[in-house]
């Protein structure tokens, strides 16, 4: 080939532009605060392979065919990559080497074709625009560099071609490495490469590598000068790594139950508007689904300008019920929820701005400890009839039973009630904090409001610090996850020996010891919904279900359940900040739940039942699992 | 755009009624209370059986707060209890009994005490031991037709010392209470009243003598069960008697009992007892407005420190709630209200407050009390019947889902539908007129019985929530029976006036109308009118007044022995007053025998029972009211194709046990429909009649 020196010289050329675009890319980045945790560099690079092949895989490997792809166009395109620098930058020359490299490039091309093939009819969740073009440029880097690698593996004599070969291959080389390495660290598609890798590398939940779960919030330092994220740099480093990570695949959009409500929020969009962000600019080359109901291009933003003052609708902040839902699902492993949460919280603790019933709510909780404002003297009024035994009393019991703010409503106090006599008919040693209880803090914590959170956790914790007791149960998934994963933070040595159980888990351990004896269920079909702060926050999918099928229950799955369940639209504070959309959310859950014919709809959590029951009838019977329990429990008589 | 709904708590709007309060130490958890009443089930001797307990058991399951059971239980053996089968507190033989009372309500969280007394002079003494009845005077009582002796002094330190082993009896049963019954004019208050009371010695006079007897009856029972065990006392705010005790008077009684310490509570009930007419008042018919005395109780609450309860025609949530809310009084008494339903308070905390089967003040129960009969509710068959198995909650069948059809949508139609659709069967319920309910629509029409129709109301509205097919204005015959092919149909065709009974009363002539026809409004009634009643109950007085109320002048005959004679003791008082008041002449012992034409006016001939004598009255319209007749023309027709002939097994109907033929298959017992009727299209009784029997012979379909 003529011009022995141009492909080297141009691969050169690559990868210094490639090396300055990664320097400045990385600047943008540390623009961020700096992470609660420190990792070091090699420590961090070295586990990127490790958590690419295990955790980003599982993820990805939920779409087969998707998997399969990215292994081929990725994996081949990183071995290519490697030994073109060998091969044709350093000269190198081994027919082996070249083998390797052709091979791979087969390998990326055939990746590249499956990647054509996906994006011939791409689902509405999958953004469009440059990335059309993503396997035009895979097919070119590795078609050419194939073609130019051949003579290297004496396939062809050195030096075939004439004039004509050499400038189309230089120019399909000029393309494939422009996207390729070019496009990876000066923001094209391949972006994500750079990006995902470091962000498995930084992540900001370490926790959640090697199949953890790491789902609570972060407390805010409430000494800071401003509380909460006002603009994209006061986002840690590693969140604006994060959000550089994203692949604009869409499947947090297709998982949204906001979005599917019509509510104004695309998480995919909110994560490219916050790369918008960081980067400076305007979201006209956005190419994917818009917020529902707004109109895509006018958006603009930079680094430290505020990001609700132009870049993002505080509506769409508030219309996310926290479902974690767009997390679980991300291939990126990308952190939605904390994102919304820091931008709430400026909302909230700087501007004062938390939407509709927000302001009172918070306010209420101010005053008297909990959302709704009930004189914090009644949260026992529930159990005037049932006895229990108050701490203040006992000082000490096996079970902490957290009644939570069901109490002030009388159809969670059904849930409640049947738990007791559960708890009852299971001779199980339990107390409750009566009316020293005080709200958990969850709605505060979720509406941004990190002050009054904290304050209560702590103060909860200082009551509870006072008595003995091996392990806290409470029928509230949203209580369960703050004591479980948000009060540690501030708990001292509270949760060293305590074990914080969701009922449906604490019920189907004395299930299984045969401390229940159960009728079995003779009603109809009945189907169960995971509530999201019990699934996806908490991971407990299986011992609702064991105490279902313990009553000879046959669960008929819905679709959407399990970690992939269905938000009812109940959490984050959603229905007090209400958002206007064009669907509820409950109705589609409960559309979810007619798909099955189930006449009955068991559930773990208070807030899943009064939203579901907001339905409007006919539909299906809501039932917590403890009623359902309760109305089956075979009584001895004594 | 739709908005998000807000599915987190709301504010319940009954919240007030469900802040637990204590009474002395026992936390009651909610604000409402059964009150006392004479349940007449104290079988065996006035123990608590089995029907007793189950009675309770019921309430407290449906939440209700405080069960005050066990109205006028006595203490002493010459207080009869059989009369009315109260509870018999005069021996330890009950304390198991109460064992077993309280545990099935403390099993559901309520809390029950018992009304205890020595009912005096208000009582009878024929029959059980045959007693002299003893009053603070010896003044007969005119209600029981009671004559008494004067109490001694021993007689007195007598029942003193058995008020407190009664207390004591109840406190080693378990119980969390006694109330100690000063109203009704017992004998406490019997010492209380100057009206009664004319003693020179210790016992009465001045105040603090009066005062006496009770205040010794508190010491002995306070020391015989301690502080902590609940004593309670139920007075009158006054007793609406010239001579007897007015508001100021119970306001100072109130005050000087309050200021020993040892009362724990006050009931509070408006007027005195001891007359017929002041009876009426005890528990207010549907003529009453509501609260009608709360003002009484508002004021004993100004003069005292603890609880006040008060009951008397409250029978609403929102009722009790603002009574509560605006502090009146502590407690609010709900006593009908739980009879009628027991799970009053579930649905209010259901959210299903529209599907409350609200009191209508028929005082059917009450009115069977004062007869000696078990108290039941008009319009709730299960009511008292649980311990038999009769369901307030009606079940899913697990069984085959039916097709039903009920001929006819009086209260019997109306229950079968209702109870069958509960099953979840499907139902048609077919009506002939455009409008349900039967006599009761008719009941309805007279003045001050108009909230009878809200028997009615709750069954439609049960009805439509269950998704009954109802055909108003449609007449069915066999035809359409066959047509819809119903698994099971139930006639409840009702009946028509039975006036051509006598030829001689010419209604084949057009002589005489019918009472429905009066109060239909279908025919205006005259000015000068005579009505015959041979029913005596509530058809002939209503006809009466509603007659009287729009100008005419009424006679009202009866063959009987005083109109209205079938009529219950509460109930019979309110229609006197307004007959009397509108001038209707009441005349008894006298048949019809002919009714002839004379010129524009109408004679008629009447005879007395007694004597043969022979009396004429000219009117220009004579009404008869001699019951009604069977509509079995359907009955007949469709009987021979049915699979079970018609028939109803009596034996497992009484038992409460499904009827077999919903047991075999078709193949056993032929093809075709199941038929029953129910209510007056077999024979004339009464509502309950009907629907009871449409409870026991749906709740198995
Ligand atoms: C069947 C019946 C029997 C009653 N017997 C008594 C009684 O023995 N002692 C008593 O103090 N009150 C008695 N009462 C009165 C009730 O306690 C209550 O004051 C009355 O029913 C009015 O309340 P209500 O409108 O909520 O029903 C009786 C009431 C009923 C309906
Ligand atoms: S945030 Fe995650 S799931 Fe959503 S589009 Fe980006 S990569 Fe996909
Ligand atoms: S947490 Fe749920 S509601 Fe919020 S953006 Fe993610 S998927 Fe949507
Ligand atoms: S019989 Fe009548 S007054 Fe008595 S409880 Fe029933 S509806 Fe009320």
């Amino acid at each position: 080939m003529i011009f022995e020196w141009l492909h080297p010289l141009l691969i050169a050329a690559a990868l210094a532009l490639a090396v300055i675009g990664a320097v400045r890319r990385i600047s943008l980045w540390r623009a961020g605060q700096p992470a609660e945790q420190s990792i070091s560099l090699i420590a961090g690079l070295l586990t990127i392979p490790k958590r690419y092949f295990h955790d980003l895989h599982d993820i990805v490997e939920r779409d087969k065919y998707m998997a399969k792809t990215h292994v081929a166009a990725g994996g081949g395109f990183v071995l290519s990559a490697v030994l073109i620098i060998v091969v044709h930058l350093f000269g190198i020359e081994s027919k082996i080497l070249a083998w390797g490299l052709l091979a791979a490039l087969a390998l990326m091309f055939v990746g590249g074709l499956m990647v054509a093939k996906r994006r011939q009819n791409p689902p509405s969740r999958i953004s469009k625009g440059p990335w059309m073009r993503l396997p035009k440029s895979l097919l070119s880097f590795a078609g050419a560099f194939f073609v130019l690698t051949l003579p290297a593996a004496g396939v062809l004599p050195e030096g075939t071609g004439g004039w004509i070969l050499t400038i189309v291959l230089t120019a399909l080389i000029i393309w494939g490495m422009g996207e390729m390495f070019f496009g990876m660290t000066w923001g094209g598609p391949m972006k994500h490469a750079f990006a995902g890798a470091l962000h498995l590398a930084f992540h900001r939940r370490q926790e959640r590598f090697g199949g953890g779960r790491s789902t609570g919030l972060k407390p805010v330092d409430l000494g800071q000068d401003i509380l909460g994220v006002s603009k994209p740099t006061d986002f840690k480093w590693n969140q604006l790594l994060g959000f550089d990570a994203c692949v604009q695949c869409g499947r947090c959009e297709a998982m949204c139950p906001a979005f599917a409500a019509g509510q104004p929020l695309n998480p995919k969009k909110l994560i490219q508007d916050m790369v918008v962000g960081l980067a400076g600019g305007t979201d006209a080359n956005y190419a994917g689904s818009p917020y529902p109901g707004k109109d895509v291009g006018s958006a603009k933003g930079g680094p430290t300008q505020i990001i609700t003052e132009g870049l993002v609708d505080p509506e769409t902040l508030w219309s996310c019920t926290t479902c974690r839902a767009c997390v679980e699902e991300c291939p990126m492993m990308i952190e939605h929820v904390d994102a919304i949460v820091d931008m709430r919280r400026f909302l909230t603790m700087e501007k004062g701005n938390t939407p509709n019933k927000g302001a009172e709510v918070l306010d209420n909780i101010i005053a008297t400890d909990n959302p709704n404002g009930y004189a914090p003297a009644s949260r026992t009024n529930w159990a005037a009839d049932q006895n229990l035994a108050v701490m203040k009393d006992v000082k000490e019991a096996d079970v902490l039973f957290w009644v939570s703010d069901g109490a002030f409503d009388m159809r969670s106090q059904r849930i409640l009630r049947s738990f007791v006599k559960l708890l009852k008919a299971a001779n199980v040693d339990f107390a409750v904090l009566g009316d020293e209880e005080l709200d958990s803090g969850d709605v505060a914590r979720r509406l941004g409001d990190d002050a009054a959170f904290q304050s209560l956790a702590k103060r909860n914790i200082e009551i509870m610090s006072q008595y003995k007791f091996k392990r806290i149960v409470t029928t509230d998934p949203h209580a369960y996850h703050c004591l479980r994963n948000e009060y540690a933070d501030f708990g001292g040595d509270l949760f060293k020996n305590v074990e914080v159980l969701h009922h449906t888990t604490f019920l189907n351990e004395l299930v299984q010891q045969g401390k229940l004896k159960l009728d079995t269920f003779s009603g109809g079909t009945v189907t169960y919904h995971d509530p999201c702060y019990l699934g996806r926050y908490n991971g407990e999918y299986e011992a609702p279900r064991e105490l279902l099928r313990s009553l000879g229950i046959e669960v008929a799955e819905m679709e959407r359940s399990g970690f992939r369940s269905r938000c009812c639209g109940g959490g984050g504070g959603a229905p007090i900040t209400d958002i206007p959309g064009e669907r509820r959310i409950a109705d589609m859950r409960m559309e979810d739940v007619n798909t099955t014919g189930a006449e009955l709809v068991a559930v773990g959590c208070q807030q899943c039942t009064a939203m579901l029951e907001g339905v409007v009838e006919p539909r299906p019977e809501v039932k917590d699992i403890a009623e359902i329990l309760a109305d089956q429990l075979i009584e001895e008589v004594h | 755009m739709l908005v998000q709904k807000t599915g987190f708590k709301t504010m319940s709007q009954f919240d007030v009624l469900f802040e637990p309060l204590n009474i002395n130490k026992l936390t009651i958890r909610n604000r409402i209370v059964s009150t006392a009443h004479a349940e007449v089930y104290a079988t065996d001797g006035g123990m608590t059986t089995d029907r007793y307990v189950k009675y309770y058991e019921e309430k407290a399951k449906g939440g209700c707060g405080l069960c005050i059971c066990g109205g006028s239980s006595v203490v002493s053996i010459d207080s009869p209890q059989s009369w009315w089968s109260s509870v018999n507190l005069s021996t330890d033989r009950i304390i198991p009994h109460f064992q077993n009372l309280a545990d099935a309500v403390h099993k559901h969280g309520g809390k029950i005490m018992i009304q205890i007394t020595h009912m005096g002079r208000r009582s009878r003494w024929d029959g059980e031991n045959w007693p002299n009845l003893m009053s603070p005077s010896g003044i007969r009582e005119p209600v029981h037709r009671a004559t008494c002796k004067t109490i001694e002094e021993e007689e007195i330190w007598r029942v003193i010392g058995d008020f407190a082993q009664a207390a004591r009896r109840a406190k080693e049963g378990g119980l969390d209470g006694v109330e100690l019954s000063a109203v009704h004019q017992h004998m406490i208050d019997q010492f209380w009243s100057p009206r009664v009371n004319k003693r020179t010695d210790k016992w009465g006079g001045s105040f603090e003598n009066r005062m006496r007897f009770g205040m010794e009856v508190l010491k002995a029972v306070r020391e015989e069960v301690g502080p902590d065990f609940v004593v309670g006392l139920r007075i009158t705010g006054d007793e609406f008697h010239p001579d007897g005790l007015n508001h100021d008077d119970m306001k100072e009684i109130a005050a000087y009992y309050n200021a020993t310490g040892q009362i724990d509570y006050f009931g509070v009930v408006g007027s005195g007892c001891d007359t017929h007419n002041t009876l009426a008042n005890v528990i207010p018919n549907m003529s009453y407005p509501p609260e009608p005395f709360l003002h009484l109780a508002a004021g004993i609450k100004e003069v005292v420190d603890v609880p006040v309860i008060h009951a008397q025609n409250i029978k609403d949530p929102n009722q009790a709630k603002r009574i509560v809310e605006a502090g009146y009084v502590d407690f609010v008494g709900m006593t009908r209200a739980h009879i009628a339903d027991p799970h009053l308070i579930a649905k209010i905390k259901m959210d299903q407050v529209d599907q409350i089967r609200q009191c209508v003040g028929a005082n059917y129960c009450i009115d069977r009390q004062y007869m000696g009969l078990d108290v039941l509710c008009i319009q709730n068959a299960a009511t008292s019947r649980e311990y038999m198995g009769l369901p307030h909650i009606i079940e899913k069948t697990a069984g085959p889902v039916r097709k039903v059809v009920v001929v006819g949508g009086g209260p019997g139609g109306l229950e079968a539908a209702r109870v069958a659709a509960e099953r979840g069967h499907n139902v048609t319920l077919i009506e002939k007129g455009e409008e349900l309910g039967g006599q009761l629509t008719l009941a309805a029409k007279a003045p001050q019985r108009d909230q009878i129709a809200g028997i009615t109301r709750w069954l439609v509205m049960e009805l439509e929530r269950l998704g009954v097919d109802i055909r108003l204005g449609t007449a069915a015959d066999a035809g359409l029976v066959r047509e819809l092919n119903p698994d099971v149909c139930v006639l409840a065709t009702g009946g028509r006036p039975f006036i051509d009974q006598n030829p001689e009363w010419g209604a084949e002539e057009g002589l005489i109308t019918a009472s429905w026809d009066i109060l239909s409004g279908k025919v205006e009634p005259g000015k000068n009118i005579l009505i015959y009643d041979t029913i005596c109950e509530f058809s002939g007085m209503s006809t009466a007044d509603y007659a009287a109320a729009k100008g005419s002048l009424v006679e009202l005959v009866t063959d009987d022995i005083k109109p209205g004679v079938g009529i219950g003791g509460t109930t019979f008082p309110t229609y006197y007053r307004s007959l009397y008041e509108k001038e209707v002449i009441m005349t008894s012992d006298f048949m019809l025998e002919k009714v002839y034409r004379e010129g524009d006016s109408l004679v008629a001939v009447l005879e007395n029972e007694y004597t043969g004598q022979r009396e004429e009255r000219v009117v220009d319209q004579v009404v008869v009211e001699n019951g009604i007749r069977p509509n079995e023309e359907l009955y007949y027709e469709l009987k021979e194709e049915s699979r079970n002939k018609g028939q109803i097994d009596n034996d497992a109907l009484f038992d409460i046990k499904p009827q077999p033929v919903l047991l075999e298959s078709a193949s056993e017992s032929g093809d075709g429909m199941i038929l029953w009727r129910l209510g007056d299209c077999v024979s004339q009784r009464n509502v309950h009649a009907a629907m009871y029997d449409a409870l026991r012979l749906c709740k198995d379909l």
